[in-house]
């Protein structure tokens, strides 16, 4: 049911979306933003769901891969569709120097992560030669045209999120059906059960790590190029953490199209319908919606939806038993 | 087969283990017994890998083990199970052979018909899709905890009191289950057991611990009439 529902929502992505909106650069924009969002959050669901490590890191990321792909184009002239890759590449690197903290667990892990993140923004900062430091970079190169189709309009810049969080969901869906997912699944809640058997716990957190870092860091080398400037309080906001975090909980950050799910709702909602209501603070909305789901349902937004259609189901057949 | 020699473990102040030496042959079922807090867990941690030793060595087929992973302990052939069941959360009992035969075989391949063979074995092939966590009587969770550790195709097996808190009928057919899978698998055994009458049908030797230390290696039934053994377990000195 899972896997059907997350062809059905990339069916709408990738057929509804451009037709319904494609002439709206307000609502397309919103929708690609949201994407950004969900990028994000199903890397750190990955991380979290296979392998049981909850990061408060990931704006480090998102803010490396950012750099990295803006550096590379605009000073060596590489092509931007190459630098989103090496900038997925500059963010697996990084996260070499957070592997010690995977010694830790829990909310440690979580707030070592946090204490990286911080490092690489104030590094940013600093490189004033490499990074404009404070002031940013401006004129980051759009996305390009490429076989005849302008990626730097708001619609092209949509299909080019969209591929990335569809190669990200695929990736994610065959690590999980591996050997390797399912050990990683059972590593969240059991991993000395899994050590006792032999799997290497502390391998395959590295692994994950490195996937999860080179999935934000292709996001945020994305969000460089779709906005065309960064700074490093902005790279490296918490918000990058924060707002992932939020919608992966929200639509189930245990599912594989959860996250997604979580990122679009909370995200169109938000800046749709709470901030026309309170133009400033509405965010607090967020919260509160985001604690009534946790209450109602701890799983999230996903489980719901596939419970409703599983009860139709069973329903249905019924009465179809019923009536013969 | 398995020689360990002068391992101490301190935690903090305390002494868990002291000087502690005994050997495993070939095909041996060794008994460790003793009272509550005497050190049998504690070898079984320092064995497969989860408490780092103060002091002393440890080889397993030629391996100085204490220098390897706990996953390069299971990949040596050395498989353990718990007290406490340890059940792979979120798998099925045939989910959690399938990883514990991928990543602790050495070859890593996945064989169906052995994970069969291995639940027939324990009698839990009828439980083999339920789920591990939650769908478990407490006789099948510790006949998965075996299987488990058969799973990963050792040549050592260390049971941590796999008979506790079992009632007396099951005790007997799942005592019988560990003697077919001996036989069967060719096995070598380090049984953690306070039962005695288990102790005496299962094992060729027993070692006896108290405060940490090593106080008899012999013969079990010679070994239980020991007076420092009886007075380890009741204080007094037999007549």
């Amino acid at each position: 049911m899972n896997i059907k529902i997350s062809a059905l929502m990339l069916g709408v992505m990738y057929l509804g979306v451009p037709f319904f909106l494609g002439d709206n650069d307000y609502l397309i924009g919103l929708v690609a933003s949201a994407l950004i969002i969900a990028g994000v959050a199903v890397a750190w669901a990955l991380l979290g769901n296979l392998g049981g490590m909850v990061s408060f890191g990931h704006a480090a990321f998102f803010g490396v891969g950012a750099y990295t792909s803006a550096v590379l184009t605009m000073d060596y002239g590489v092509p931007v569709f190459v630098a989103l890759v090496v900038g997925g590449v500059g963010a697996s690197l990084s996260s070499i120097f957070m592997m010690p903290a995977l010694r830790l667990r829990g909310p440690y892990f979580a707030l070592a992560i946090l204490a990286y993140a911080e490092i690489f923004k104030i590094l940013a900062t600093e490189a004033t030669g490499l990074t404009g430091g404070a002031g940013g970079l401006l004129s980051i190169p759009s996305l390009p045209v490429f076989a005849g189709v302008d990626f730097g309009t708001k619609l092209g810049g949509y299909i080019v999120i969209l591929n990335i969080v569809t190669l990200m969901l695929i990736t994610y869906y065959f690590i999980r059906r591996s050997s390797y997912g399912l050990a990683l699944k059972a590593m969240h809640d059991s991993e000395l059960a899994t050590r006792i058997v032999g799997v290497p716990a502390t391998y395959l957190k590295v692994v994950m790590l490195l996937v999860s870092a080179f999935m934000t860091g292709a996001v945020g080398a994305f969000n460089a190029h779709y906005i065309n400037f960064l700074e490093p309080d902005y790279a490296f906001s918490g918000t990058w953490t924060v707002f992932p975090i939020v919608a992966a909980i929200f639509g189930g950050y245990r599912t594989l199209s959860g996250p997604v799910l979580g990122a679009l709702f909370i995200y169109l909602v938000d800046q749709l319908v709470f901030k026309n209501l309170i133009p400033q603070g509405h965010q607090l909305i967020l919260g509160v919606m985001l604690a009534g789901m946790i209450i109602l349902s701890p799983s999230g937004l996903l489980p719901v939806i596939t419970n409703l259609f599983t009860r139709k189901k069973a329903d249905n057949k019924r009465g179809e038993a019923q009536h013969a | 087969m398995l020689k360990v020699e002068n391992l101490s473990v301190n935690f903090g102040g305390v002494r868990a283990l002291q000087d502690v030496s005994f050997e495993v042959q070939t095909h041996e079922v060794l008994g460790l017994v003793g009272p509550n807090g005497a050190g049998k867990t504690t070898s079984f941690n320092v064995l497969s890998g989860t408490v780092r030793p103060t002091a002393g060595s440890v080889t397993y087929e030629g391996h100085d083990i204490l220098k390897s992973s706990m996953h390069q302990r299971v990949t040596f052939g050395i498989g353990r199970t718990f007290q406490i069941p340890q059940p792979m959360h979120e798998l099925s009992v045939r989910e959690n052979l399938i990883v514990a035969q991928r990543f602790g075989r050495p070859d890593g391949k996945v064989k169906q018909e052995r994970i069969d063979e291995i639940l027939e074995s324990v009698n839990l092939l009828h439980k083999a899709e339920a789920d591990a966590a939650t769908e478990l009587a407490l006789t099948e969770r510790k006949a998965l905890e075996v299987a488990k550790a058969l799973a990963t195709e050792p040549t050592l097996l260390m049971l941590d009191e796999v008979l506790a808190g079992l009632e007396t009928t099951s005790k007997k057919l799942f005592m019988q289950t560990l003697k077919n899978i001996r036989e069967k698998y060719s096995l070598s055994m380090i049984v953690i057991e306070h039962d005695i009458e288990t102790i005496m049908n299962m094992c060729d030797r027993v070692v006896v611990f108290n405060f940490g230390k090593v106080i008899a290696d012999g013969d079990p039934e010679e070994t239980f009439r020991n007076p420092e053994v009886v007075r380890s377990y009741t204080g007094e000195v037999p007549a």
